[in-house]
C-alpha cells in the first residue's frame, strides 16, 4: 500500500565489487580531492587494510594527506578536534572513513568541523543544524552492518558530560561508498555474525516501521534475500569472498533503506542497551528481534508475513498458510539467532550479554528517550519497555 | 517583439493561516494550564533546564507559538522570541492544517516527514509525550484513537482539569 505521502533520498554513489578499490582515485578526482586524509582505527591497519587502501593510490598521482589510525571504539570529540587538527595542518581537501560505524561516524563529525570553520563540535549537534554541504567524504566499510556508508547520522560521545550527541543532516552523506570484498575478509566468526544482525534488524525495521515507502521496502527486501542465504555462510567461512561482498551489499541496501523507512523500538532497546550497559549494538539487535516483532505484531502482521518470502525462501513462503506466515518469520529470526550461538556463541539473551539484572530500569528510562521510538508502530511506554527487557533477560 | 514575463507573487492563505495561528494559541495557553496541574506533564519537565524554551512553527517562519519553561511550570511566551532550544517546524501550512484539523494524527506528520524536529532529540521525545497528554485534553476519545497510536489514559479527576483547560486555561490564559 502507498503511504499517503513519503520522501525518499539518497545522494551516495556506490561502487561495489572486484578491485573496486582500485579506482578511488579515478573517483577522488571527480570530487576534485586531491589531497585526502584516511580516517580508520588500529584493527583495520592492524589487519593490513590500509595497505591496501593506500596501494590502491600507486601511480594515481595523489598524494595522501595522512593517516589517522588511533579511532577508538566510541568516537569522542577529543578525537575529533585532534583530526580536524591533522586535516588542516596538512592541508587536506577530502575525507576517507576505513572502517566500521567508529571511524566513519568520527569522519562524519570531523567534516563538520572542518567544513564549517568551527571547534566547537556541539554547536552542531541535533538535527538539521547544519546549513552548508561539507567536503567530500568516501567511505570504505570493513563491516558489513551499520550500513554507515549511505546514512546521514554520526554518533559521537562526550565524555566530559557522559552524554552521546547525535548529528543528522542531508549534509552528512558521504559520496561515495566502496564495497571491495577484500575489506571484510578477515572480520572474526563473533563481529560478523553481530554486524550481519544489525544489517537485518535495519531491514527488518525499515520494512514494519511507521515511515516505510515503495522505495525503501524494495531496498530492504533485496537486503533481507542477501542476508538470507549469505549470512550463516560468511560466519562460518569468512574467506568466501562472494558471501562477503554479498553482505557488504546487504548491508548497504539495508542502511538506505532505514535512513528513509527509520527504525524503531529494535534500535531504541539497542541504543539504550549499548548506553546504559555497554552491549555491543549488533549484539543487543540479535536479542531484541524477535521479542519487539512480537510486541509490534497487532500492527505489523502482514508486512511480517511479506517478510517470509525474502527470508525463508520461496519454498518456506509457499508451504506456510497465509495465517502463519508472521509467526514464520519471528520463528525463523529465532533459528537463525540459535544457529548464529551454535557458530559462534552469539549471545541470545541479556544474561548471556552480560548485563546485571539491575539495569533494566535505566535502559527502560533511556530507551523511551530515543529518537527511533516515534517510528514504531506500537506506542511504548516505560512500563511496556521495561517488559519487553525482562522477556529478553533470560 | 520583446516576450514580457513579469514576477509573480504568490497570493495568500488568509483562513488556514489564521486557523493554525488559533490552534497555537490555543496550545500554548491549555500547554500553561496543563502543567500546572497534570502530574505527568509535570513529571516530564522536571528533566528540563529552567528557561528552556520549545517552539513550533510553520515554515519559513510564521505562524509560530513559543513556551518556555519558568520556575517550574510552562508559560505560554506568544508567537515572537526569535529563537528556541528545540524547534518542531511543520514544512507547510497545509501540513500544519492537516495536523491541526486532526484530519492527520500526530504520530502519521512525524512519519510521512511533515514535521521536522531541530534540537536535542531526546528533548523532543518528552515534549510529544506531554503533547500527547495535552491532545488527550483537547480532543474527545474517537479523534485521539485516530491521531494517536495509543491514547493516554484518562483517569475521572482528570476530567476537572479537563474542565479548568476549557474554561480558565484557553479563554484567560490562566
Ligand atoms: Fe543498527
Amino acid at each position: 500500500m502507498l503511504p499517503s505521502y513519503y520522501e525518499f533520498y539518497n545522494p551516495v554513489k556506490i561502487i561495489s565489487g572486484e578491485k573496486a578499490l582500485d579506482n578511488l582515485p579515478y573517483e577522488l578526482n571527480r570530487l576534485q580531492v586531491t589531497r585526502p586524509l584516511i580516517i580508520t582505527d588500529k584493527g583495520v591497519t592492524d589487519a593490513g587494510l590500509v595497505k591496501t587502501v593506500i596501494r590502491a593510490f600507486a601511480e594515481s598521482g595523489i598524494i595522501l594527506g595522512g593517516v589517522y589510525d588511533d579511532v577508538p571504539s566510541d568516537s569522542s570529540v577529543t578525537v575529533v578536534n585532534d583530526i580536524a587538527g591533522v586535516f588542516r595542518r596538512n592541508e587536506c581537501d577530502g575525507l576517507i572513513a576505513v572502517g566500521g560505524g567508529s571511524p566513519i561516524d568520527t569522519a562524519k563529525a570531523v567534516n563538520i568541523l572542518v567544513s564549517e570553520e568551527g571547534d566547537n563540535l556541539f554547536q552542531f549537534a541535533g538535527h538539521d543544524v547544519l546549513r552548508r554541504p561539507l567536503k567530500p567524504l568516501v567511505v570504505i566499510p570493513t563491516t558489513a552492518g551499520t550500513g554507515s556508508e549511505v546514512t546521514y547520522v554520526a554518533v559521537i560521545a562526550d565524555p566530559s558530560r557522559k552524554v552521546k550527541m547525535s548529528f543528522t543532516s542531508a549534509y552528512l552523506y558521504p559520496r561515495l561508498a566502496v564495497l571491495d570484498p577484500r575489506m571484510t575478509l578477515s572480520i572474526p566468526p563473533g563481529i560478523t555474525a553481530a554486524t550481519g544482525m544489525d544489517a537485518l534488524s535495519h531491514a527488518m525495521e525499515a520494512v514494519t516501521c511507521l515511515q516505510k515507502n515503495p522505495i525503501s521496502d524494495a531496498l530492504a527486501m533485496a537486503s533481507i534475500d542477501l542476508i538470507g542465504k549469505n549470512l550463516l555462510k560468511v560466519v562460518a567461512h569468512g574467506r568466501d569472498e562472494e558471501a562477503r561482498l554479498a553482505m557488504s551489499n546487504a548491508a548497504c541496501l539495508a542502511g538506505a533503506a532505514f535512513s528513509n523507512s527509520m527504525v524503531g523500538l529494535v534500535h531504541s532497546l539497542g541504543h539504550a542497551a549499548g548506553g546504559v550497559a555497554g552491549v555491543p549494538h549488533g549484539v543487543a539487535m540479535s536479542i531484541f528481534l524477535p521479542y519487539v516483532f512480537d510486541y509490534n505484531m497487532e500492527k505489523t502482521a502482514p508486512d511480517l508475513a511479506r517478510l517470509l518470502l525474502p527470508f525463508g525462501g520461496p519454498e518456506e513462503y509457499a508451504n506456510t498458510p497465509p495465517a502463519h506466515r508472521a509467526r514464520r518469520t519471528i520463528e525463523l529470526i529465532r533459528a537463525l539467532r540459535q544457529s548464529l550461538y551454535d557458530l559462534c556463541q552469539l549471545p541470545r539473551t541479556l544474561k548471556e550479554a552480560e548485563v546485571s539484572r539491575d539495569k533494566l530500569e535505566a535502559i527502560a528510562r533511556t530507551a523511551i528517550n530515543d529518537g527511533s521510538l516515534t517510528f514504531n508502530p506500537v506506542e511504548v511506554t516505560y512500563d511496556d519497555a521495561l517488559l519487553l527487557l525482562r522477556e529478553a533477560y533470560d | 517583439m520583446e516576450t514580457s514575463c513579469l514576477l509573480v507573487k504568490p497570493g495568500r492563505k488568509r483562513f488556514k493561516s489564521l486557523v493554525v495561528k488559533t490552534v497555537f494559541l490555543i496550545l500554548g495557553r491549555s500547554f500553561h494550564a496543563a502543567s500546572k496541574l497534570d502530574l505527568d506533564i509535570k513529571k516530564e519537565i522536571e528533566t528540563w533546564d529552567e528557561g528552556f524554551k520549545f517552539m513550533m512553527k510553520v515554515f519559513p517562519e510564521s505562524p509560530s507559538m513559543i513556551v518556555e519553561k519558568r520556575k517550574g511550570i510552562l508559560v505560554y511566551r506568544g508567537s515572537k522570541g526569535g529563537s528556541a532550544d528545540l524547534t518542531i517546524i511543520f514544512k507547510s501550512i497545509e501540513s500544519a492544517f492537516l495536523v491541526f484539523t486532526a484530519q492527520c494524527g500526530t504520530c502519521r506528520a512525524f512519519a510521512e516527514s511533515r514535521v521536522i524536529v531541530s534540537g536535542d532529540i531526546s528533548k523532543a521525545m518528552s515534549l510529544v509525550r506531554c503533547l500527547n497528554i495535552l491532545q488527550r485534553y483537547l480532543f474527545p476519545l474517537f479523534i485521539n484513537r485516530f491521531i494517536l497510536k495509543r491514547p493516554p489514559s484518562m483517569p475521572w479527576y482528570k476530567q476537572f482539569i479537563r474542565a479548568y483547560i476549557y474554561l480558565l486555561g484557553v479563554p484567560f490564559g490562566l
